[in-house]
């Protein structure tokens, strides 16, 4: 008989089996210095309530399940409780305002989510417009306590600690992420069960991650690093994790590794150039001597921080290259692999990857071409929801084609040079610059509007918004706090724009297309080229 | 109205929340929503608010809502005029 591939299955009741009952799955550590420990038998009994609490309110295989929390014991609980009953289950970040929430809830007809009290001002105004939408669980309201909101404590207090997870096929969709594309609205990322195959391997060979590890990822659970390698990697493993609910604080961070014990880490290259801004006496306060391997994700680790990370904490830092789409690590440096700053890595064991001409073809090594992967491997994407069409453009001439530039030297080893849309890549986040302009344009006084990415020192990418204001309205202080906050509750603080330039008209070409590249010429004062398709 | 009542104000228009109970001793964790990047719409909101300036180096003296009120009060000591000095 083969083995059941379910998700939910192998974190939690399998590694019971493997006798680790007792051992412990994660250390929460809250936001006002609560700590809170959870064996593996522990999850495996809460994942099975909420299945059993899906199952009682007729959810069915295949249907679309939804958390909306910040890092909280029932984020681990629901997330896994959905994939036993092999709900399609997605997580969102928790920033995330009302327009963003409503585009990704409404495009795949979610049935269910699960959050808490404060975040219902988000989620009231727009139910209406989520015809689809069953049931909404709150973790922290009694019964009957909120109208049309079910209480979670309430539910799990009448669910049985059991469930017999049903046997799924590898092929079975999973795990749902959306994910900012340069045109249009954010789309669905769907994958499968059999993704954890890949997961564990690269956790293994990449993060190094071994059975008495602590292990801390800083991503949140509402993006694919928190799902993949803060979730499924790990526990398939049955490594104890760290989950700290709080965000970036240089001193709380050393705080965790030293008193924690934490021996693999892996982060972003926002936060360690952020740690680097710190007095290197900070640094000496804490005893990192456990922590055994640090690895970085999200947007390129530049050389500085690799120099930093020798000299400061005594460590190599490992980048890793890999997006919503491949599931899982593609290319990285990792143990025995000697770092070259700045670089890629190379390709993880089974995946092929190559840096190709348009045609297909690859270029020749130490030239510039599409980042792009040979289909195939475990953790790879099985369709954007409801966009099939989308999904299949992405693969031609046999390749993935990634959406990344890249250059390959003749060591094998890849070097990032830059997106091949307008994507911006922002603290490690994608952000489609689509779903800005949109926003911007809500604001009455903004008429025309432009988003670009522009280099940053701290978040790889800042995000520039052009706009032009309606006749009679004067830029302000007010008008610009009023245009940020905007964004930042429609959409959510990391679309924010950094910088707002004020201009007439947003350059377009004869057919109607913001023009980027001229905004992004403008912006940094380089040459604009070829202009003979601006709609003067 | 004092300045710890226009700082609660401004906090809860910046982060959408009519609820949220703000005191000196709040932080960033106990408000949904404020981050690192929000941060700086608090920021800007106050200083247009409070019609004050903040020094980079002041922002990150603040550990929670308390010091942000007695930043801001020094500030308008200094102005002269005590518009919305508790």
């Amino acid at each position: 008989m083969s083995e059941n591939s379910n998700i939910g299955h192998l974190c939690a009741d399998k590694q019971c089996e493997a006798g680790l009952t007792e051992h412990v799955a994660f250390r929460w550590l809250g936001s006002r210095g609560e700590r809170m420990e959870c064996t593996f038998g522990n999850l495996q009994r809460e994942t099975a309530r909420f299945a059993n609490v899906l199952d009682g309110l007729g959810y069915k295989a295949g249907e679309v399940f939804f958390t909306f929390l910040p890092k909280v014991p029932e984020q681990f609980f629901a997330f896994l409780g959905s994939l036993k009953m092999r709900l399609i289950t997605g997580t969102l970040f928790s920033n995330f305002g009302g327009d963003a929430l409503l585009d990704r809830l409404g495009d795949c007809a979610a049935r269910g989510i699960i959050t808490r009290r404060s975040f219902l001002k988000k989620l009231r105004p727009i139910r209406d417009r989520l015809p689809a939408l069953r049931h909404i669980i709150a973790v922290d309201v009694e019964e009957n306590e909120e109208p049309g909101v079910l209480s979670y404590r309430s539910l799990m207090g009448k669910a049985a600690p059991s469930f017999v997870v049903p046997d799924t096929d590898p092929e079975t969709p999973s795990v749902l992420h959306y994910s900012s594309g340069s045109t249009g609205k954010p789309k669905g990322v769907l994958h499968r069960h059999r993704s954890i195959g890949h997961q564990r391997r690269t956790a293994q060979e990449v993060l190094d991650l071994r059975p008495d590890d602590i292990y801390w990822c800083t991503a949140d659970q509402g993006w694919v690093t928190g799902t993949s390698y803060g979730i499924i990697g790990p526990w398939s493993l049955g490594v104890t994790q760290i989950h700290h609910d709080g965000p970036y604080d240089a001193e709380r961070w050393m705080q965790i590794l030293s008193q924690e014990g934490v021996t693999v880490w892996y982060t972003a290259p926002t936060a360690l150039r952020m740690l680097m801004r710190e007095d290197d006496g900070l640094f000496r306060k804490f005893d990192l001597s456990k922590l055994r391997h640090v690895c970085s994700v999200g947007e390129p680790l530049n050389p500085e921080a690799i120099h930093w990370g020798r000299k400061v904490l005594g460590k190599e830092i490992h980048d890793t290259w890999w997006q919503t789409e491949t599931g899982g690590i593609m290319i990285s440096n990792r143990p025995g692999l000697p770092i070259r700053p700045g670089s890629m890595g190379k390709p993880v064991a089974g995946i092929e990857a190559a840096a190709v001409a348009s045609d297909g073809t690859p270029v020749p090594d130490g030239q510039q071409g599409n980042l792009c992967l040979r289909p195939g491997w475990d953790s790879m994407f099985i369709s954007y929801f409801n966009h099939e069409d989308v999904y299949r453009k992405k693969f031609h001439h046999g390749w993935y084609f990634t959406g990344d530039a890249a250059r390959r030297d003749k060591d094998g080893y890849f070097w990032f040079v830059g997106r091949t849309d307008d994507v911006i890549n922002t603290a490690g986040h994608l952000v489609s610059p689509f779903e800005v302009e949109s926003a911007l344009l809500e604001i009455d006084e903004i008429v025309e509007s432009g988003v670009i990415a522009a280099p940053d020192d701290i978040l790889f990418e800042k995000i520039v918004a052009f706009v032009a204001l309606a006749k009679g309205c004067q830029w302000s202080t007010a008008l610009e706090l009023k245009v940020r906050m905007h964004v930042a509750n429609r959409v959510s603080s990391i679309a924010t724009p950094q910088e707002i330039v004020v201009i007439d008209s947003i350059p377009k070409n004869k057919s109607g297309k913001i023009m980027r590249r001229l905004l992004k010429a403008r912006y940094t004062g380089t040459d604009p080229g070829d202009l003979s398709t601006l709609d003067a | 109205m004092s300045t710890m009542e226009k700082l609660a104000e401004i906090i809860r228009t910046v982060f959408d929340d009519d609820s949220v109970e703000i005191g000196s001793q709040t932080t960033a964790h106990d408000v949904d929503g404020w981050d690192s990047l929000s941060h700086i719409n608090l920021i800007l909101a106050l200083e247009s608010g409070f019609n004050i300036k903040f020094s980079q180096k002041e922002l990150l003296t603040f550990k929670n809502v308390g010091d942000m009120h007695d930043s801001i009060n020094a500030k308008i000591a200094l102005r002269g005029d005590g518009v919305g000095k508790a």
